[in-house]
């Protein structure tokens, strides 16, 4: 029968069909967007003027660095554990320090008001 | 069966989704709508498969109120509920109403969403044509190219405008005007607002859209009769106490505390002289609420030279200014009144402000025994000083642009209903220069 390989794509094929058919449905039993103005977005009444594709600022985006430096700290406690059995105290000090200086990272990044959110 | 019949089946079962459309005088019940177990106030109209307009909808909204309705779901019916006003909304209902008991027009509209979803009523059709406002048409042979981020103007509209933010990079900024049927502002209230993602550059508020005539406010509450006739200090102030009530039950749906809110409006539509104590244990309950303090405390701030001389009521006694105007009327000597102050000056201040006035409010009402407020004499209201011609909102409305400054969208919308703006005075506030006087 199907191997690991061949159930996953028939997952994936199953589930992308019975998105592709949901979608589908929805859109027929629901009717919406049939005339223009059913397809502008509700702002309270007035029509948007300017159109929403816009840059903007993706203000996670140092949150989501800040996120990928301790993760992949984390990731170096993995052999760190190793070693911390073979070593003991000098490991964790090591450790220690290695944690401290990220976090004075993120205390002057809070100074300098980079995560201020607005 | 269908699939679709087996739907509607299930939907008819469902709370019917409603936007309602709060016209002249209608504000309060609308918002008690929100005790009504068989409805489901929606913020959206693509949410909602009926259109409930409340009282009257002056006819310059008559544009706003088309896009609003073919914003709607299909199949959509509008209905009317006409709350005394004799004056028939700009588009014909399919469903009249006139009875002011709420469970009367409950069952109507049950009734009509049951029947529009069987097909015994047809789904209103679209109000305005299905026009783009211009075809997207770049410069090149297949409609691509241009200018801008994608060239031409996508669907007739053009891309944003760049300008610097805060961390002095270019980006765009949307300018969109919010309101005037927008779900957590008083109706009427529109907002210009230039965004830059979700932080607001710039606000100001819009007046009247075209030199229109202004909308006469005829509304009968206690205030405003309070303002030709003498009216007993008990009903004024048991007024005020379901007013501050209200308000904070509007404060708590725009935080997405409905429940909360359902307690606080139910006891607003039963207050009672006896029931300060009552105020005491809600004021308990909402200050325990972690939720409530994290989206209120610190924002909308109002620094108190800001407010100093304009008799707004409890969003300037909130912020440290002990002013009311019931200090020097002489219906209140004798009854022990002193002017509740906090100094916060942010939205949970006036929130813990209007609270304490409310039991400050049933508390009075229990010592006014046959007290009448003279109409010679200053009238406070619960948004503020009130007199023929000056109106709270006129003063609250112009304070708007500074504080949103800055904010993020949700934080604005939380600032705006912390002032608990008149929607009646809202309406009626409108001037041909679109903008209002600055004090």
């Amino acid at each position: 029968m199907l191997g690991p390989l061949g159930a996953a794509l028939a997952v994936f094929l199953v589930v992308t069909i019975a998105l592709i058919a949901l979608r589908s449905a929805s859109d027929v039993i629901a009717g919406v967007g049939e005339t223009a103005p059913e397809r502008v977005p509700f702002l309270g009444g007035y029509p948007p003027d300017v159109h929403a594709w816009s840059r903007f600022h993706a203000r996670y985006y140092v949150m989501a660095l800040l996120f990928l430096a301790f993760d992949m700290e984390m990731v170096f406690m993995y052999p760190w554990a190793v070693v911390f059995v073979r070593e003991g105290g000098i490991a964790l000090a090591e450790m220690g320090m290695f944690i401290t200086i990220l976090l004075v990272g993120v205390l002057y990044a809070w100074r300098e008001r980079s995560l201020r959110w607005a | 069966m269908g699939l679709r019949a087996t739907l509607d089946r299930v939907a008819a079962r469902a709370p019917v989704p409603v936007f309602a459309v709060a016209g002249v005088g209608a504000q309060a019940q609308v918002d008690e709508l929100l005790l009504q177990p068989r409805l489901h106030l929606v913020d959206s109209p693509a949410a909602a498969n009926v259109l409930l307009i409340a009282g009257s909808v002056p006819a310059h909204l008559t544009a706003e109120l088309a896009r609003l309705h073919d914003g709607l779901s299909r199949p959509r019916v509008n209905l009317w509920w006409s709350l005394g006003s004799s004056v028939a909304p700009p588009m014909p209902p399919a469903v009249e109403v006139h009875d002011v008991d709420p469970s009367v027009l409950v069952d109507a509209v049950v009734d009509t969403h049951r029947r529009l979803l069987f097909g015994e009523l047809a789904s209103s059709p679209p109000v305005l044509p299905d026009e783009e406002p211009a075809p997207w048409r770049g410069i090149g042979p297949y409609g691509q190219g241009g200018t801008g981020m994608t060239g031409g103007v996508p669907y007739g509209r053009p891309m944003a405008e760049v300008a610097p933010d805060r961390d002095g990079l270019r980006l765009d900024q949307l300018t969109v005007r919010i309101g005037p049927f927008y779900a957590r502002f008083p109706t009427g209230l529109v907002l210009e607002v230039q965004l830059q993602g979700d932080v607001v550059q710039q606000a100001h508020v819009v007046e009247a859209s075209e030199g229109e005539a202004a909308v006469g406010v005829d509304v009968r509450t206690a205030f405003r009769d309070a303002l030709e006739t003498p009216v007993p200090v008990s009903v004024l102030e048991l007024e005020r106490a379901r007013s501050h009530l209200r308000s904070i039950a509007s404060a708590l749906v725009a935080h997405q505390l409905p429940s909360l809110a359902r307690r606080v409006l139910r006891f607003a539509s039963n207050v009672h002289p006896d029931q300060s104590e009552d105020v005491q244990r809600l004021h308990r309950l909402l200050r325990r609420s972690q939720v409530l303090g994290w989206a209120t405390s610190g924002v909308g701030l109002i620094p108190s030279d800001r407010l100093e001389g304009t008799a707004t009521g409890p969003v300037a006694r909130a912020s440290g200014i002990e002013q009311d105007e019931r200090a020097t009327d002489p219906a209140y000597v004798g009854l022990g009144f002193e002017p509740i102050v906090h100094d916060g000056g942010d939205a949970r201040a006036r929130m813990a402000q209007r609270l304490a006035e409310a039991g400050q409010a049933l508390q009075l009402a229990g010592r006014a025994g046959d007290r009448h407020h003279d109409p010679e004499a200053p009238l406070e209201s619960p948004r503020g000083r009130l007199a023929v011609g000056d109106l709270p909102a006129q003063r609250l409305l112009p304070l708007l642009p500074a504080v949103l400054e800055g904010m993020e969208w949700g934080d604005a919308v939380s600032t705006v209903v912390s002032l608990d703006l008149d929607a009646d005075e809202v309406l009626s506030l409108r001037s041909p220069d679109r903008e209002l006087p600055v004090p």
